[in-house]
């Protein structure tokens, strides 16, 4: 068995404790977290983490295609806006 | 809702026998040449593109009307714009980020929060960049159903059920 498999994923755990308390509540909140490098588990599916990118809070809704990835892959540390044009966006 | 919407730019000329270096600002580049005719900012000039080949960030083209490096040159730095009504409908929930952009932010009480700056997608999802007079800094909104349930394009404004502790 290789060391990354018996090790397991990496999470900060504060990260899960949080996670945890905003499931037991039920509350609609943005969960903010500090942690880029931890990995994001299927039990997070479903929550909103507000991943700090060095300046703000990045909201993140957690799909399922999104487990195994971390949470600094979605909160980018650099602003580039571009043109509108005909760029769409899909309400999920 | 902008009756126009900037779709691309000229670099500048490109070659010597009249065609233009064409940046596309479009989702699909290639889309810029099916929204002509393109008009100049203040809407005097039109032309319709014809886009020849794709070229270092971009593409060559030629304009009707631009037949010489001269005038192709005078043309650098020209914003083109399209129609709003050239660009297709689009299915249910899904908007244009054109739109989006401007459309005042209200909750669900009726109480203003602030206008649509900007349409950001970091992979996980659309989000509503809000700028308001009350908000220290702009607020990223996700853009979900459970978010953002109304969007009304004809009375220009978005109700938002923002998650707890977002606009804070």
């Amino acid at each position: 068995m290789s060391r990354s498999v018996w090790k397991g994923p990496f999470v900060d755990s504060y990260v899960l404790k949080k996670a945890e308390k905003s499931r037991e509540s039920g509350r609609n909140e943005v969960i903010k977290i500090w942690s880029r490098r931890s990995t994001i588990l299927p039990q997070f599916v479903g929550l909103t983490f507000g991943v700090y990118n060095g300046q703000k809070h990045i909201p993140v809704n957690v799909t399922e295609d999104m487990i195994g990835q971390k949470f600094g892959e979605y909160s980018p540390t650099r602003t580039y806006y571009g043109h509108a044009a005909d760029k769409k966006a899909k309400r999920k | 809702m902008a009756d126009r919407v900037c779709v691309g730019a000229i670099a500048g000329s490109f070659g010597v026998k009249g065609e233009v270096r064409l940046k596309s600002f479009c989702a699909e580049p290639e889309d810029i040449a099916t929204y002509g005719p393109l008009s100049s900012e203040d809407g005097a000039a039109s032309w319709e593109v014809r886009l020849t080949r794709p070229v270092k960030a971009g593409f060559a083209a030629r304009l009707t009307g631009v037949a010489t490096k001269e005038a192709a040159d005078a043309l650098r730095g020209t914003r083109l714009y399209a129609p709003r009504d050239r660009l297709p409908a689009l299915p249910d929930d899904e908007f244009y980020h054109a739109d989006l952009i401007g459309l005042t932010v209200v909750d669900t009480g009726g109480a203003e929060l602030g206008r649509v700056k900007a349409v950001l997608n970091h992979g996980a999802g659309d989000l509503l960049e809000v700028a308001g007079k009350g908000l220290k800094q702009p607020v990223l909104l996700p853009f979900t159903k459970a978010a953002v349930p109304t969007v009304d394009l004809t009375a220009g404004r978005i109700v938002a059920d923002p998650p707890e502790g977002l606009f804070e």
